[in-house]
């Protein structure tokens, strides 16, 4: 029965998990070859690293420094991501196998079996345990094979698959608490952001050593997975200990887990669902776009927050290194250079937006996505049995994605003045941040053209390859430096090719093209609806 | 009488499958008519390319004598429908469904009127409209769609299976609803794969098969296509040559069987009361059997019956 179990999860996800698994590879293995050519002298990261400690604010897209070494350096700057796609492959995992079967009613269709209730979800542990012990060999395989230490390659391994236990847990957990998957997997990331930003912030917060090469963690970096796994600093410490945390963890909510699906009916969660309003409100529904608002303003407010909350870091965390760099002149110099001539604060904003133009984009494309998910769901037929034209339905989602990107990027501006505010700073930091915002909802447009333009010509692909452009798009963006692409490569991004700030100027940068994808893309996505069929259900 | 619905030599292929083939079909102002055909015979299909929600590969489909594919949204201003698997948003309460859709509808949810025809059909349908989209059963979650398709009047309604999740006592609310529209002169097309509900409710009825329509007319019409399943207990056929009427006749554990024309039943009657016959059971016929009887010999993936006068009677028995 288990056997039967695992084998459906296996073939119902063996490309996805492929995807993963060797995305995170290929990841470990260029972060590998990246380093070796751009910070081969070990001059160079030693120096990098003392300008790490100057400007903390680097940890939060890095992980935690543990000496000057090759081996240790590469782990410093790819540790965390690597933990963070084990995360990602995990929780969804643990939701798509959980709570999403429960929401489609295939739950029942399996309980009704001897399996039962409790089986499945043993299943989906086992499941997602086998993943993470792949993903943990995939990483020592491509870290020895650059003749690493091999127990070195192995704490790596086991880091990033331990915090990918641990969010499987965090995925079980929240599928139990909530009745939609949606919910569930907002939940599991919103745990995973926020643990993510409390192991960076946690690091940055951290002692220096005497050398400059290492930090060690302030007490917010041990509460978070991420915090444990980069702890046990592989090639320096090879410490296994915090890995044991995150294995402790990923019982406790496993524990938790079963208890809860034990205790409650087969469709039912922790959170109960009240009875809602007899009537619509007579001024909430009478358009289509009333209805995508109405189903989307929930997450839209979520990816406003997280633009918030960046917005907020990139001025007021900008404005704590500027005077501590200054202490030291061979540093400053340093950090001058990597902020492109600016001065430090403009550079803290222009990384930190690029963020925010991610977070706008995902707020754009996850609406987009809605189109296909009502058209697969059934409540686009409905919709569009109605006098509601194919073009105007379809203008409904691009119009909510469009104010979902303003929103997240007035939300990042929002954040950034009050960081502004709060410190007393530069005020030119804020006009640095009206620039970016604007360039990066240019970029974020760019993403929900392109999506819907997928939507319209081959449906099937909406969801996988818009988020896949997503993902593309902010990995040549934070990556695109380190594992030495060509810069056309790199400009390819929309994130990067969008307007930005330069010292005092306005950079336009790739304005036009942006412009001229979006309005294209929008158009043709548009005009081409009016010959698209609804796909059939299924 | 004009016609409401006409489609001539209307073909959609997905790919290399034909899922319609050659379909014709008219449904006339003010009539019920019912559309019946096992799954996948594509009644569906048919459906929505009337309401545009998918595109002819070939012929011609007019409602209202328009193209329903380029005056999808207009068109629907006069037409209500209910699909055969209702989904609903799942955040939303079945009422606000039902409201929404009434919207976008043009209809005024604040309006007594709508109010008080709303709130009669959710009390004859039995309705919660406080549950959440994503709690209805499917039974439920067809009632808030039929509900919304009923509290505002239209010209045309469409119907994909509308009783497919519905118990019977709901299956008669629902004909009464049928009753209300066909007194008001609506049109109906009603497709279903259950052959005594298109008896009760249709005017006229067209028979689908593999995405033709291979029977159309009133229900008299139709009626040779209808034979009643007659079986009493029995050790053999003698009685059954006194009957000329009867046709197929077995003899299988115990049971006399044999089958009549439904409208033959009666004069069958007195016959068989006379030689006080015992655990006499009549069964009209399922769509199923009428099918098998019909076109058991051109029905791909319909397993074999024992009945081994099927394929002969059936030539006899087209018009």
């Amino acid at each position: 029965m288990m056997r039967a179990l695992l084998a459906q999860r296996l073939r119902r996800d063996w490309v996805q998990l492929l995807l993963w698994l060797l995305g995170t590879a290929a990841l470990a293995a260029s972060s590998v070859s990246g380093v070796a050519s751009a910070y081969g002298d070990e001059k160079d990261r030693v120096e990098v690293l003392a300008a790490v400690m100057a400007n903390p604010v680097i940890m939060l897209f890095r992980g935690l420094p543990s000496g000057a070494g090759l081996d240790a350096f590469t782990l410093f700057l790819i540790l965390p991501f690597l933990a963070m796609m084990a995360a990602f492959m995990s929780t969804f995992l643990a939701v798509r196998h959980t709570r999403a079967e429960e929401e489609q009613g295939r739950a029942e269709l399996i309980g009704a079996t001897p399996a039962s209730r409790i089986t499945p979800l043993l299943a989906t542990m086992i499941h997602g345990t086998l993943a993470n012990l792949v993903l943990t060999a995939l990483v020592f395989v491509s870290f020895a094979g650059a003749g690493y230490d091999p127990f070195g390659c192995l704490v790596a391994g086991l880091a990033s698959g331990a915090v990918g236990l641990c969010f499987l847990g965090v995925g079980l957990a929240s599928a139990q608490l909530v009745h939609t998957s949606r919910a569930a997997n907002s939940i599991a990331v919103w745990v995973l952001l926020i643990t993510f930003l409390l192991a960076g912030i946690g690091n940055a917060l951290g002692t220096p050593s005497g050398d400059l090469q290492r930090i060690t963690s302030s007490w917010l970096a041990w509460l978070s997975p991420f915090g444990w796994a980069e702890n046990s600093r592989p090639f320096a410490d090879n410490l296994l200990w915090p890995l044991g945390l995150c294995v402790v963890a990923a019982l406790a909510l496993a524990a938790a887990a079963l208890a809860l699906q034990a205790g409650r009916d087969t469709g039912e969660a922790l959170l109960h669902a009240r009875p809602g309003r007899a009537w619509a409100r007579e001024t909430t529904f009478s358009t289509p776009i009333t209805i995508v608002w109405r189903q989307s303003w929930g997450s839209l407010l979520g990816w406003a927050i997280g633009g918030l909350i960046t917005g907020l870091l990139a001025t007021s965390l900008g404005s704590v290194l500027d005077s501590l760099s200054t202490n030291i002149p061979a540093v400053q110099h340093l950090l001058d250079t990597l902020a492109g001539g600016g001065g430090l604060g403009q550079g803290m904003v222009v990384i930190f937006f690029m963020i925010v133009g991610l977070l706008a984009a995902c707020a754009g494309v996850q609406t987009v996505c809605r189109a296909r998910q009502d058209e697969v769901h059934g409540t686009a037929e409905l919709m569009l049995s109605a006098p509601v034209d194919r073009v105007r339905w379809l203008t409904s989602y691009l119009l909510i994605a469009g104010v979902g990107i303003v929103y997240v990027a007035a939300a990042g501006l929002l954040g950034a003045v009050l960081g502004v505010l709060a410190r007393g700073t530069d005020w030119s930091l804020a006009h640095d941040a009206l620039v970016t915002a604007g360039g990066q909802a240019l970029a974020a447009a760019v993403f929900v053209a392109l999506t819907a333009l997928l939507f319209v010509l081959v449906p099937r692909t909406t969801i996988p390859l818009g988020w896949t452009l997503v993902m593309l798009g902010i990995l040549l963006g934070l990556f695109g430096a380190l594992f030495q692409l060509p810069e056309w490569a790199v400009n390819l991004s929309p994130l990067v090719a969008a307007p930005t700030v330069v010292q005092d100027a306005v950079d336009a940068r790739g304005l036009w093209w942006l412009v001229g994808v979006v309005v294209a893309g929008t158009a043709a996505s548009l005009v081409l609806m009016r010959r698209r069929e609804l796909a059939a259900r299924g | 009488m004009s016609s409401v619905i006409h489609t001539s030599a209307l073909h959609k292929r997905y790919g290399r499958t034909r899922a319609l083939d050659g379909l014709d079909l008219a449904v006339a102002s003010g009539e019920v008519h019912g559309f019946l055909g096992p799954n996948g015979a594509g009644k569906s299909t048919t459906i929505r390319i009337l309401l545009g929600l998918a595109r002819a590969s070939g012929g011609t489909a007019r409602v209202f004598d328009a193209d329903p594919w380029r005056d999808a949204a207009r068109l629907h201003r006069r037409i209500a429908a209910v699909p055969g698997d209702v989904s609903l948003w799942p955040n939303l309460t079945g009422g606000e469904a039902i409201d929404y859709l009434a919207r976008l509808r043009g209809a005024r949810t604040r309006h007594p009127e709508y109010r008080a025809e709303r709130a009669r059909l959710q009390d004859a349908f039995a309705l919660d409209p406080r549950t959440k989209g994503r709690a209805y059963s499917k039974g439920n979650r067809q009632k808030v769609a039929l509900i919304a398709a009923l509290a505002v009047p239209a010209e045309l309604y469409v119907f994909d299976e509308p009783t497919s999740g519905l118990d019977p006592l709901m299956e008669v609310v629902f004909r009464d609803e049928i009753a209300r529209l066909r007194a008001r002169g609506a049109t109906v097309l009603l497709s279903s794969h259950i052959l005594s509900e298109v008896e009760v409710l249709c005017d006229r009825v067209s028979i689908i098969r593999a995405g033709r329509i291979v029977e159309s007319g009133t229900l008299d019409e139709l009626r040779h296509l209808t034979r009643t399943e007659i079986s009493f207990e029995a050790d053999d056929l003698s009685l059954l040559a006194s009957i000329p009427a009867a046709h197929d006749g077995a003899l299988t554990s115990g049971r006399a069987r044999f089958t009549v024309d439904s409208d033959a039943v009666t004069s069958v009657l007195p016959l068989l009361a006379a030689h006080q016959v015992r655990g006499l059971r009549i069964a009209p016929p399922s769509l199923e059997e009428l099918f098998l009887r019909h076109y058991g010999d051109q029905m791909p993936g319909t397993p074999a019956r024992g009945q081994a006068a099927a394929g002969e009677r059936a030539g006899g028995a087209r018009p």
